[in-house]
């Protein structure tokens, strides 16, 4: 490294602000998922020009929410260098337990109540594995498998294996209460549920714990280096137990949309879910070592997968490509980001 | 011998080691550490490598908790410091390894720790945006970077190795800092950003910061001036003004024993030629040609970006030549991977030793026998184990390295001794030709002359080898002759025994400017 090689750092930052496509995927990789996603919309409405009614898009924003709200919690976690696969597990864990206590004890709690208490409980679990990932020293992906493992087991041993059928109503109710609502062109009804809402407010409040708080340093700094972001003061045991607990947070929150959603409560449902929604974070930019990613990119990479799964029928592929073409999707995506990293 | 520091009773006291004692299991690291260090004063910290410095720099920014004694700082009588404790008495430390966010931006290496530690570490806080850039902004313009907005939010992995040193250094005084610690910091700049630094640090001195420099390089500690602080094996054994000291002094203080910097070359080159390279082109390298004969060994310098490195990593097939021709004894060898290096009898100790050498988590005696693996298996792939460590023992004994204990993990060994085990393990393929690439780079007095001496006796025994370095003692004590390369060309050959450290470099300067006209 010579003096050179300074004085061309101090030339070439001047020079740099032109606009090169390669340097923004380089810097916001969330770009290739922006072009995937507006690529597959563009050939599905190509084929099949009714994907562009508002009731498919209704539709895909619907099905975006509990995967996005899972899919914030694994990225603000793999941002920080771990990873989660306890997720769905927590999720599983509150949305059914809580169904059965108001259903069996307290009918009349408010929906709000049972909201926050989703997200209590999922805090709670979430903020155990933090605890076992700090103190354990054991490298996040174990120790989730472990507690994915211990919770699901809790819940079918302890809590019950009966698939709840007739929700309390106040639940129901709250998954059937439109944000707005329209005729379409075919004379149905269509509905944005409100619950739609929660996933933008989610996002934002991810968004500003990242970028505005010094805790959203953190996370990145730790997902830079552990051990350097330690050494500069940053306490990594704070770190962690925020981190697993907000992704709880998200976890049970989703959860009990997830139920007041289909209406039903059944305690198999969700885990086995985790790698797709994984493969959303990583597609959206995020590297899966962790310290990079953006909550916008983690958004589109949800959209895209949402997508995949919802239109492919639309085009007439069968529903049963939907894995393969997600599984090219990761792959291309992967191979993209690397050679972007290598070439610099 | 024990010479204390001057005015122990200044206003200026701002921290105080007392017996401090570390253990790390069984070994003593520190064995009762008494040190004062007044505001406004620079310190060096010297030693070979393992002598305690790092445990007791460690120790002062709260990295580590001392075994036993006390630590005083502003006043206030700690047993242990913690990070933010630390931080926020005004310890600044610039880490040997920079200790930077990859992933983060400059501004945000440079600055965030002010906030960070002005929340006394806590983190539900909000984050100030204007504040860093003002911060980040006026942390890099002295140590002379620029603070443009593209820079500011250049992300670090991004940046030269050179560019990351300075921005660790602006971290450092970035903050109202009172004491700067700084491990090594100079080892990957040039002689210009040497100078810029010197400056930076006359500028914290005048502003009452204490600097405490860890370093190898004992021209720098004169031109800085202030207290020399020496260490060997846990003990402080000599403190006071550094211009009382002489190098060979110091070097005897921290070794223990009797260092001559007299020329190590004793041998003379065999008559048989070796290798001969002809209008090799690689990147950066412009058509070098050159030759070495059995038993010598050749010195090849530049700047940096000169070529030199190039010119190693073409030879021993890390990144191939593109056109040219490399003669082994006679025979043209193509070189295009490493592999082919190895199979030719081409060894090469690279730069990097902890990223490109050595298997850090592995054993002393897994290193060694890293490269004849295939030999000592047999057919079903199962390797002889008695064999191979009858092999590593006989190598590091030949290599002088300080522990019997083949078992014991690389990443546990001193810097020197992890350079032995490199060699070493080369010397199981008896390559002929060896390319050492810095090899003493980061590596203390004591170890340097053990290497010297390995080096001497492997020319002796008839090897060719190439010595490239920016260390010019180095060269001129070993080499038989000195190649100085610039602009990707050889541009000035020199015997080493007649040439002097200043026609060396006045060889890899001006010539850049003639080359250039």
């Amino acid at each position: 490294m010579s003096a050179s090689r300074i004085e061309e750092l101090q030339e070439s930052t001047s020079e740099t602000r032109s606009f090169s496509l390669g340097d923004l995927i380089r810097r916001r990789p969330e770009t290739i998922t922006l072009m995937l996603l507006v690529a597959i919309c563009v050939i599905v409405t190509a084929i099949n020009p009714g994907f562009l009614q508002p009731s498919t898009l209704i539709d895909i924003g619907r099905a975006s929410v509990v995967m996005g709200l899972f899919a914030l919690g694994v990225f603000i976690i793999l941002a920080a260098g771990g990873i989660d696969v306890s997720f769905t597990a927590i999720a599983a864990f509150t949305m059914y337990s809580l169904t059965v206590l108001v259903l069996n004890h307290f009918p009349a709690t408010p929906i709000v109540v049972i909201l926050v208490a989703a997200i209590l409980g999922g805090t709670l679990l979430g903020v155990i594995n933090g605890l076992l990932v700090y103190h354990l020293k054991v490298p996040s992906l174990i120790v989730t498998i472990g507690t994915q493992y211990l919770f699901r087991g809790f819940l079918l041993s302890f809590i019950g294996t009966v698939w709840i059928m007739s929700l309390p109503p106040q639940m129901g109710a709250f998954g059937r209460m439109p944000l707005f609502q329209f005729e379409s062109a075919n004379g149905a009804v269509v509905t944005l549920p409100f619950y739609f809402l929660i996933l933008p407010i989610a996002a934002l409040v991810t968004w500003w714990i990242l970028n505005r708080t010094l805790m959203g340093r953190a996370i990145f700094a730790v997902g830079g280096n552990a051990n350097i972001a330690s050494r500069l003061g940053y306490n990594l045991r704070t770190v962690q137990i925020f981190l697993f607990g907000y992704a709880g947070a998200l976890a049970g929150l989703a959860g009990i949309i997830h139920v007041c959603a289909n209406r039903q409560a059944n305690p198999f449902d969700l885990v086995g879910t985790e790698i797709n929604v994984i493969a959303a974070v990583v597609l959206g930019g995020a590297r899966i070592t962790g310290g990079t990613g953006t909550v916008l990119g983690t958004l589109l990479g949800v959209l895209l997968i949402v997508v995949i799964n919802s239109v492919l029928v639309m085009v007439g592929i069968p529903s049963t490509w939907q894995r393969l073409v997600v599984g090219i999707f990761i792959l291309l995506a992967a191979a993209f980001f690397v050679t972007r990293q290598r070439k610099k | 011998m024990l010479a204390r520091a001057t005015s122990e009773q200044g206003l200026g006291r701002f921290l105080e080691l007392r017996n401090i004692q570390k253990w790390f299991g069984g070994v003593h690291a520190l064995r009762g550490i008494d040190l004062t260090l007044q505001l406004g004063e620079a310190y060096h910290l010297l030693g070979e490598n393992g002598c305690g410095k790092s445990t007791v720099i460690k120790i002062m920014s709260g990295a580590l908790e001392p075994s036993a004694g006390e630590i005083v700082l502003d006043g206030r009588t700690f047993t242990a410091l913690t990070p933010i404790q630390s931080l926020a008495a005004g310890i600044e430390t610039v880490y040997q390894d920079l200790s930077l966010l990859p992933n983060l931006t400059v501004a945000e290496n440079v600055a965030l720790n002010e906030q960070l530690v002005g929340a006394n570490g806590r983190l539900a806080r909000l984050f100030d945006r204007s504040r860093l850039r003002q911060t980040a902004e006026r942390a890099l313009v002295t140590v002379g970077l620029p603070t443009d907005r593209t820079f500011l939010n250049t992300t670090v992995s991004d940046l030269p190795l050179a560019a990351r040193q300075l921005v660790a250094i602006a971290r450092a005084i970035a903050t109202r800092a009172k004491l700067v610690i700084m491990d090594e910091p100079t080892t990957s700049l040039t002689r210009r950003e040497v100078d810029n630094l010197i400056r930076v640090v006359e500028r914290l001195r005048s502003e009452n910061v204490a600097v405490l420099f860890v370093t190898h390089k004992l021209d720098e500690c004169y031109r800085i001036g202030g207290h020399a602080i020496v260490f060997r094996d846990g003990q402080c054994v000599a403190q006071g003004p550094i211009e009382n000291y002489s190098k060979k002094q110091l070097a005897e203080l921290m070794t223990g024993r009797v260092i001559d910097s007299e020329r190590y070359r004793t041998g003379k080159p065999m008559a048989a030629e070796l290798l001969n390279v002809s209008r090799l082109m690689a990147a950066g390298v412009e058509e070098v040609s050159f030759g070495v004969r059995q038993g010598e060994i050749l010195g090849i310098t530049g700047l940096a970006d000169s070529g030199r490195n190039e010119l190693a990593m073409a030879i021993a097939g890390v990144e191939p030549a593109g056109s040219g021709t490399i003669t082994l004894e006679g025979r043209d060898v193509s070189i295009r991977r490493p592999a082919d290096a190895i199979a030719n009898g081409i060894g090469y100790v690279p730069e990097d030793r902890l990223a490109e050498g050595l298997f850090l988590d592995k054993s002393i005696f897994e290193n060694e026998i890293a490269l004849i693996i295939t030999k000592l298996s047999n057919a079903l792939g199962v390797v002889d184990k008695e064999e191979g460590r009858t092999i590593a023992a006989r190598l590091s004994e030949e290599m002088r390295l300080n522990t019997k204990d083949l078992d014991l993990p690389v990443g546990a060994l001193s810097g020197g001794n992890q350079q032995r085990v490199l060699i070493g393990r080369w010397l199981s393929i008896a390559p002929k030709l060896l390319v050492l690439h810095g090899p003493t780079v980061g590596v203390d007095v004591g170890s340097k002359d053990t290497i010297y001496r390995a080096i001497q006796s492997l020319a002796e025994a008839g090897m060719g080898l190439i010595i490239v370095s920016d260390d010019l003692p180095e060269l001129l004590q070993n080499a038989d002759r000195i190649l100085v390369m610039n602009n990707g060309r050889v541009v000035a050959e020199f015997d080493a025994e007649q040439a002097t450290e200043d026609q060396l470099y006045r060889a890899m300067l001006t010539s850049k400017m003639e080359t250039v006209q």
